[in-house]
C-alpha cells in the first residue's frame, strides 16, 4: 500500500496540490525508502524544466495573427503607438488617447492605402544622423539630421537639424563661450568660477550649471530658452539693461526681429499684440515628465497647441523637406500630438484626420503643398 | 511547494488588457499561451495549421471581448475549455462523426527536455523516460501535458477533461510510477 500512496504523494507535490501534512508524509516514506531518492531527485528537476520558447515563431505567427485581427477591422493599437501614453504616466487626459488611438486607426488606413500610391514611396524618411559635419571647434547638422556630442569642458550638447555650434571660445584658460544658430539642448557642466555663455545673434545666455534648450533659428518667429533646472541669466543684445533671470520649467520667448521685419515686407499680417519678449511656463506633455520643448532630443516630435505653420517649420528641418501652405485658414489651427517613428506621409495623415480632413496635401520629392 | 504558475501576472495581463486596451500585454498573453493551446487543439483536431487557426480565432475572441476580460477568474482554464470546443466543432465538421472522446486525443509532449547545461539525466535515461510517455495512454499522458507543461491544478484538469479530481490524482501517480521505474532500471544498471 506504501508504495503506491508514495507517487500519489510524490505526483501531488509536483504539482502543487500537496498539504503540508503530506509534505512530511512524502519525506518520511522516502527515508524508509531510500533508493527511491535519485528517481525522485531527477524526476523533480525533470518536472521543473520548461522548454524555451521559440520566441521567433512565436513573433512571426503573433504577426500574422495581427494581420488577420486588421483585416477583420479589431486589431489593437500597437504598443509603439503607445509609448508616449505610458510615458506620460496614469493620468493621461482623453483627449491625448484618444489622438493616440486614433493615428494608429490611420496607419492601419494608410498601409492599404500606400499600395495604391506610387508617389508616396518617396516620402521622405525621418531624421538620420549622417548628415553631421565635424570640423575644428565647430559642428553642423543639416536638415534632417541631429547629434550628440561632448564640449571639452565636459558638457553635453544636442544640437537638433539644421544647427551650428562654435565652440572654439571653449579652451584652456577656462573661458567657455559657444556661438549657436538654430537649435540645441545644452547639460552644462556646474562651474561657478567659469560662466558658460552661450551667444545667439539676438540674445546671449550665462549659465552656472543647469539644463535647458536654447531654439534660435533665423526663420523662426520667436527664439525660445527653455530650462529645465538650474538657473540661466538671458540678455537680448540690443537691450544692455534688460536682463532675465529664468527659474525652472520657465521658458523665455523673444520674437525673433529678422523674422518680423521679413514678415512685413511680405506684407503678411504681423501679430501686434505679442510682446517682443515674455517668460511662459514650459509645456509639460500632458502628464508629467515629457517636456515638449525638449522632446527632439529623445527623437520625438512633440507639440502642445502649437500653429500649424510653427509645426510646419520644424517638420520641415525634421523631414527635410520644404512645406508650403496654399490654405491661410489651416496655416492658423493648433495642433497637439507627438510622433516618433512615422514617416511623413503618416503624419500628415493623421493631422489631417485631427482636422476632420479640412486640408490635403501633396508630397512631390521633398516638395510639401497643403492646401 | 509551490507550482510556479503565474496566475498573478495573468491577471495583471487581463487588467490591462481590459482597461488599458494594452496592445503589449495582449501580445504576451499570446505568447503565454500559444504553444501549449495550440498542442491541445492539435491533439484533437490532429493539424498543427487547423489548430494554430482554432488558437488564433480564440484570441481574436479575447480581445473583441476584452471589456468583460476581467470577470473571467481562471483565464488558462478559461482559453483550453474555449479551444476544446472550438476544436471539436472542427472536427465534427471535418469528419463528420458525432462524438468526440477526450479519452482519444494523441496529444504530444514537448520531448523530455532538460536543459543543456543542467544535465541531470544521461542521454539514456532521457531515452528510457521519452519513450515510457509515448508509450502512455492518451488520457494518462494529456493529464501529465496539462500537470507539467501547463502547471494547471488538478481541480482545473479535472474540469477541463469531464473527469474527477481523484482521476487525476491516480492517473499521474501511475505515471510518475512507471516513469521512475524507467529511470531506476538504467541507475542500477551503471551500479
Amino acid at each position: 500500500m506504501n508504495r503506491d500512496k508514495i507517487w500519489h504523494l510524490f505526483a501531488r507535490k509536483l504539482s502543487g496540490e500537496s498539504s503540508r501534512d503530506e509534505l512530511h508524509e512524502l519525506e518520511s516514506l522516502i527515508e524508509e525508502d531510500s533508493p527511491l531518492k535519485y528517481e525522485m531527485d531527477a524526476l523533480t528537476q525533470l518536472w521543473e524544466q520548461k522548454l524555451p520558447q521559440d520566441a521567433e515563431y512565436l513573433e512571426a505567427t503573433y504577426h500574422l495573427h495581427y494581420e488577420k485581427m486588421k483585416k477583420l477591422g479589431v486589431a489593437p493599437v500597437p504598443a509603439e503607438n503607445e509609448q508616449v501614453y505610458f510615458e506620460t504616466g496614469k493620468r493621461n487626459s482623453f483627449k491625448k488617447r484618444r489622438f493616440i488611438a486614433v493615428f494608429g486607426f490611420v496607419s492601419v488606413l494608410l498601409a492599404a492605402a500606400i499600395v495604391f500610391l506610387k508617389s508616396e514611396d518617396q516620402t521622405p524618411q525621418k531624421k538620420s544622423t549622417d548628415q553631421i559635419t565635424h570640423s575644428p571647434n565647430e559642428i553642423k547638422t543639416k536638415r534632417g539630421s541631429s547629434t550628440q556630442f561632448k564640449l571639452p569642458d565636459g558638457s553635453t550638447v544636442w544640437l537638433n537639424a539644421d544647427s551650428k555650434l562654435n565652440y572654439s571660445k571653449i579652451n584652456a584658460t577656462g573661458i567657455r563661450e559657444v556661438y549657436l544658430t538654430g537649435e540645441g539642448f545644452f547639460d552644462v557642466v556646474r562651474n561657478p568660477a567659469r560662466p558658460f555663455i552661450i551667444h545667439t545673434e539676438s540674445i546671449d545666455i550665462k549659465v552656472l550649471g543647469t539644463t535647458f534648450n536654447v531654439k534660435a533659428y533665423p526663420d523662426d518667429k520667436t527664439i525660445e530658452t527653455s530650462l529645465i533646472h538650474g538657473s540661466v541669466e538671458v540678455m537680448v543684445k540690443n537691450r544692455p539693461n534688460e536682463k532675465y533671470l529664468l527659474k525652472p520649467n520657465q521658458k523665455l520667448v523673444l520674437m525673433n526681429e529678422q523674422y518680423a521685419a521679413k514678415r512685413e515686407k511680405d506684407q503678411r499680417i504681423m501679430p501686434v499684440n505679442i510682446p517682443i519678449v515674455f517668460v511662459k511656463q514650459i509645456n509639460y506633455l500632458q502628464g508629467d515628465t515629457t517636456v515638449s520643448e525638449t522632446s527632439w532630443v529623445r527623437n520625438k516630435l512633440s507639440f502642445e497647441d502649437e500653429p500649424f505653420a510653427e509645426l510646419a517649420k520644424r517638420l520641415e528641418r525634421w523631414y527635410d523637406v520644404s512645406i508650403e501652405f496654399k490654405n491661410k485658414e489651416i496655416e492658423e489651427v493648433e495642433l497637439s500630438g507627438s510622433f516618433e517613428q512615422e514617416t511623413l506621409t503618416q503624419v500628415l495623415e493623421a493631422l489631417r484626420f485631427i482636422n476632420n480632413y479640412k486640408f490635403k496635401y501633396k508630397v512631390e520629392g521633398k516638395q510639401v503643398v497643403i492646401f | 511547494m509551490q507550482n510556479n504558475h503565474p496566475y498573478k501576472k495573468i491577471q495583471d495581463l487581463q487588467r490591462r488588457i481590459a482597461v488599458y486596451d494594452d496592445e503589449a500585454a495582449y501580445k504576451e498573453l499570446f505568447f503565454f499561451f500559444f504553444h501549449s493551446l495550440t498542442k491541445f487543439s492539435a491533439g484533437i483536431v490532429q493539424s498543427k495549421e487547423t489548430a494554430e487557426e482554432i488558437v488564433s480565432d480564440v484570441f481574436i475572441s479575447i480581445w473583441n471581448d476584452r471589456a468583460r476580460l476581467q470577470e473571467i477568474e481562471d483565464l488558462q482554464l478559461y482559453l483550453f475549455i474555449a479551444v476544446k470546443n472550438n476544436s471539436i466543432r472542427k472536427l465534427k465538421q471535418q469528419s463528420k462523426t458525432r462524438t468526440v472522446s477526450i479519452d482519444e486525443l494523441a496529444v504530444e509532449m514537448d520531448s523530455a527536455y532538460q536543459d543543456p547545461e543542467a544535465k541531470v539525466l544521461s542521454a539514456e535515461s532521457l531515452q528510457n523516460i521519452e519513450q515510457v510517455i509515448e508509450h502512455l495512454p492518451h488520457r494518462a499522458k494529456l493529464i501529465l501535458k496539462l500537470a507539467k507543461e501547463d502547471r494547471m491544478r488538478y481541480k482545473e484538469i479535472a474540469i477541463l477533461l469531464n473527469i474527477s479530481v481523484k482521476t487525476v490524482d491516480h492517473q499521474l501517480a501511475i505515471t510518475l510510477k512507471k516513469l521512475a521505474t524507467a529511470l531506476g532500471a538504467t541507475f542500477r544498471k551503471k551500479k
